[in-house]
């Protein structure tokens, strides 16, 4: 039995060890707006933060993070109002919307340790974390709103 | 079973709540009015209760299209299905525009059955979601529904009041007397007993104005974004249903081998295994958690058939007999002629000739194929939670392996992520399997695929080779068009029942080539429909994504043996199209055509989508060392006709542009002995965000009626490109994708 905290709750998963954290969190967890893209760390659907830092919960173990804190998506904020989510919806940024809770994930990563990124700093940064619809114009200027009005 | 969780997609599930649609209402709760929406369009068919009566729960539905209830609801039927275009909140919104509805009591309920009362009448009324076709598919009978709907609200409120109808108005969500300043909210009368539904059926010219519209037109948010951004939408592999196992399956390495030997011993031994089944394609691991399934996957050991004849299956050698073919005189079908093209070519005092290639090509969906299926005990029903582009095609696909009939097979048609053209087929083999697998097992089952099964196992764009023909007359005028197409037939693999319909002429193979924007009197677009080589199905934009790249590519191929400007070549050629000029010269202006540049080049590419136009300049830089291209910039003018909800537009029209850069510059599955060669992302790269150009779209928006948008944006990226890398080297790409292999070869 593997425990941590999940988005502020002291959880306990059966899973065995060596189980990717993604698979977890979704399956045995039930938190399944932590999307599945490619299991190699290539796409970054699967985004969550483990103890503040943004990491592919694709390529991590049940095991790897015992003892830590993790937040997905469902746990960025209380009441959905985090600034980069209020500014997805301004902008009006998801089309399919199935990358797009890696895509918050990895932006609120990135304005919290920079939180007044460069155009340049934004796309480097978001460059980990494909989106098919192709809605990267909007990623860059939700980013860069939610800086602007944080 | 009770298997319906509730649904979280910013739209309802309209089986799925006790206030929601369903026959029974449509049927008994005042259904005074039947639209059918057959391939000619809306025909109405029944014309049942002249006594209207209201349902148990005090709602009526003035049509099948949507249900009022008293407390000022409406629900609206989505008959599409989502995979991120944005018609889930768009295709209610133009029947709530005619209604006169207050948008924000507007509930949106997703078709989850194959009801052809709600068929698309461009697919001969199937549920079919492709094409573009959504908005101007239904944008007829929607609005229709809903002005019929407002002139029975009218009509009650008439009777109420004892007033002729003709004096009264609506305001969004009630009927108002202006005379009396009486008003009745649409909850109200929806409540009547006396609800009046015996009123003349209202016509075009009933529908209004766009000066009047309210919510068409204007920048209405999506209904489903906010779910999008805090983790709540609900797509196919999220779905957990009580009692549910997971399904990983391994497949054939090649197409049409089947199982021949088996040892499941070790797949067994993994913990949480439940079964292992034998599909005709695969083997099936069954487990308590999807983990477990993985693994033991990886623990079959499978002797495979090896009589398949595409084990000799290699995507360099068979495009390359496609080629020949192209080049050659083989009969072929006609796609389309206008015109003597052949005479008007070998009468010409200057000709030209150019053959083009392009690959197989992936859609990349962000989320792979990923199915429930809960067979019934009698194994002859099932509940189905999928994401499709067809209510239709899903449907048969259950009735086919369960061998029943569609009333027992109770589908959930989940938002998708992404789509793209992936999902449409007749035969949707990961639905077949989870049906297999859950009715082997007797739960309900989850297949999900791995991003390398959804690669390894795709079904792709096809490869292409396309040889251009053309004369030029003694003004430098083109005389005569020939396109050539040699690629197989999508429609007769990914949908035998449609190809009985239609063949010879598969447009997912060929449109663009019908070249409908240019002047040219004497076109022959012809089909050298090849061997088919690989799985493979419609992809973005379809046969225009490579069409369109042969032809425009061309067209600067001739304005340069033709001494011309590549602009005003293609303005001379459009005198007869004066929106497609406009579009020329807007983008030229957008990108300041005239102005040389320096160390990059602009390419200029028109093309469109149906009858979509779009015009786009590519500015490129080029790394020659490495023969890696950087587009910088793309400009782009498109004309969609009357634009629906604009900013969704322009968010499609960059996503399709988007998709075409990729497409051009990275894009590639090869196949050797059978077998496809790439795995994952690693292999099979798309377009990141520190690629992407500054972009900049210009959208016409005077357009009388709407038009394709959702794949408008793509076809002319590739050739734009192509066509700035002759400006910057002198050397031609006839060979997408433009990888830096090809450049280099290009440059030396």
């Amino acid at each position: 039995m593997t425990k941590f905290n999940l988005n502020g709750a002291e959880v306990q998963t059966n899973a065995p060890p060596d189980t990717p954290l993604l698979w977890a969190i979704r399956e045995d967890l039930g938190q399944t707006g932590t999307k599945f893209g490619c299991g190699v760390g290539m796409c970054g659907a699967c985004t969550v933060h483990v103890d503040g830092n943004s990491e592919f919960s694709c390529l991590l173990t049940v095991s790897d993070v015992a003892g830590r804190t993790v937040t997905t998506i469902e746990g960025l904020s209380p009441s959905n109002d985090h600034p980069l989510q209020k500014a997805w919806i301004a902008e009006q940024v998801p089309q399919c919307g199935y990358c797009q809770s890696g895509q918050i994930m990895r932006a609120a990563d990135l304005l919290s340790k920079n939180p007044k990124p460069t155009r340049d700093e934004i796309r480097e940064t978001m460059s980990q974390n494909l989106c098919r619809c192709g809605t990267y114009t909007r990623i860059e200027r939700a980013v860069a709103r939610a800086a602007q009005e944080a | 079973m009770a298997l319906t969780s509730p649904r979280a997609n910013g739209y309802n599930d309209s089986t799925g709540s006790s206030a929601a649609l369903s026959r029974r209402d449509l049927l008994i709760g005042g259904g005074a009015m039947t639209f059918l929406i057959g391939a000619d369009g809306l025909q109405r068919v029944a014309s049942a209760a002249d006594t209207a009566t209201t349902a148990p729960t005090g709602s009526v539905s003035p049509n099948a299209w949507l249900t009022i209830h008293r407390d000022g609801v409406i629900d609206i039927v989505f008959p599409s299905t989502e995979m991120g275009q944005g018609s889930s909140t768009y295709l209610p919104m133009m029947l709530a525009e005619e209604l006169d509805a207050d948008w924000d009591n507007v509930r949106i309920q997703q078709l989850n059955s194959d009801d052809r009362r709600f068929g698309n009448r461009i697919f001969g009324g199937f549920l079919y979601t492709a094409g573009s076709t959504g908005v101007y598919a239904y944008m007829p009978p929607m609005r229709l529904a809903g002005a019929q709907a407002r002139r029975m609200l009218i009509a009650t409120a008439a009777k109420v009041w004892s007033v002729p109808p003709e004096r009264l108005t609506t305001k969004p969500g009630r009927v108002v007397d202006a005379e009396s300043g009486r008003a009745l909210s649409y909850g109200e009368l929806a409540d009547r007993a006396d609800f009046v539904t015996d009123v003349p059926d209202v016509n075009e010219s009933d529908l209004k104005s766009p000066a009047e519209f309210r919510l068409i037109g204007k920048d209405v948010p999506r209904r489903d974004i906010p779910t999008k951004t805090n983790g709540t939408a609900e797509y196919a592999i999220d779905v957990r249903v009580p009692d549910m196992l997971y399904a990983a399956v391994l497949r054939a390495p090649v197409e049409d081998e089947t199982p021949q030997k088996l040892n499941d011993a070790g797949a067994r031994s993994v913990s949480g295994v439940v079964d292992i089944i034998t599909l005709p394609d695969g083997i099936a691991v069954v487990a308590e958690t999807l983990w477990a399934a993985f693994q033991a996957r990886d623990q079959l050991d499978v002797t495979w058939t090896s009589t398949s004849v595409l084990r000799n299956a290699d995507s360099t050698a068979d495009l390359e007999t496609y080629a020949a073919a192209a080049e050659g005189n083989d009969a072929a079908a006609i796609w389309h002629t206008s015109g003597e093209a052949k005479a008007k070519i070998g009468q010409a005092p200057r000709k030209l000739a150019q053959t083009y290639r392009s690959d197989y090509a992936y859609h990349a969906q962000l989320e792979p194929m990923a199915v429930v299926a809960a067979v019934t005990a009698d194994q002859r029903g099932a509940e189905i939670w999928a994401g499709t582009q067809t209510q239709s095609w899903t449907t048969a696909t259950a009735t086919s392996v369960l061998e029943t009939t569609p009333d027992r097979i109770k589908l959930n048609m989940m938002t998708m992520g992404g789509s793209f053209g992936r999902r449409t087929a007749l035969m949707q083999e990961y639905v077949r399997d989870a049906l297999l697998a859950s009715k082997a097992v007797g739960r309900p089952v989850k297949v999900v695929w791995t991003r390398e099964d959804d690669l390894r196992f795709g079904w792709f764009r096809p490869t292409a080779a396309q040889r251009m023909s053309a004369g030029l007359d003694e003004t430098g005028m083109i005389a005569g068009w020939h396109h050539r197409v040699a690629t197989p037939s999508v429609i007769q693999y990914f949908n035998p029942r449609r190809w009985k319909q239609v063949e010879p002429k598969d447009i997912i193979s060929m449109r663009g080539s019908e070249n409908k924007f240019y002047d040219f009197s004497d076109v022959l677009a012809e089909h050298v429909i090849t061997e088919r080589r690989a799985r493979i199905i419609p992809w973005r934009a379809i046969g225009a994504s490579y069409t369109a790249f042969a032809a425009e590519a061309f067209m600067d191929e001739l304005a340069e043996e033709a001494g011309q400007d590549p602009l005003a070549f293609r303005i001379a050629h459009t005198s007869k199209n004066a929106r497609g000029q406009r579009l020329l010269r807007t983008v030229a202006k957008m990108a300041d055509w005239g102005t040389p540049r320096t160390d990059t080049a602009l390419g200029l590419a028109y093309a469109g989508y149906g009858n979509a136009q779009a015009a786009g300049v590519a500015e490129i830089r080029l790394n020659r060392e490495a023969g890696e291209i950087t587009v910088e910039r793309f400009w782009a003018a498109i004309d969609a006709g009357m634009i629906v909800a604009p900013d969704n537009a322009l968010n499609q029209i960059e996503g399709g542009i988007v998709y075409g850069l990729s497409s051009a510059l990275k894009e590639r599955i090869t196949i050797a002995d059978g077998e496809v060669e790439q795995q994952n992302f690693f292999d099979y790269p798309i377009l990141r965000a520190n690629e992407i150009p500054r972009l900049a779209v210009e959208l016409m928006r005077d357009g009388p009626e709407p038009l394709q948008v959702g794949e408008v944006g793509t076809p002319m990226v590739a050739p734009a490109i192509a066509n700035a890398f002759a400006r910057l080297t002198g050397k031609r790409l006839r060979h997408m994708p433009f990888t830096p292999e090809r450049v280099l070869a290009a440059l030396a």
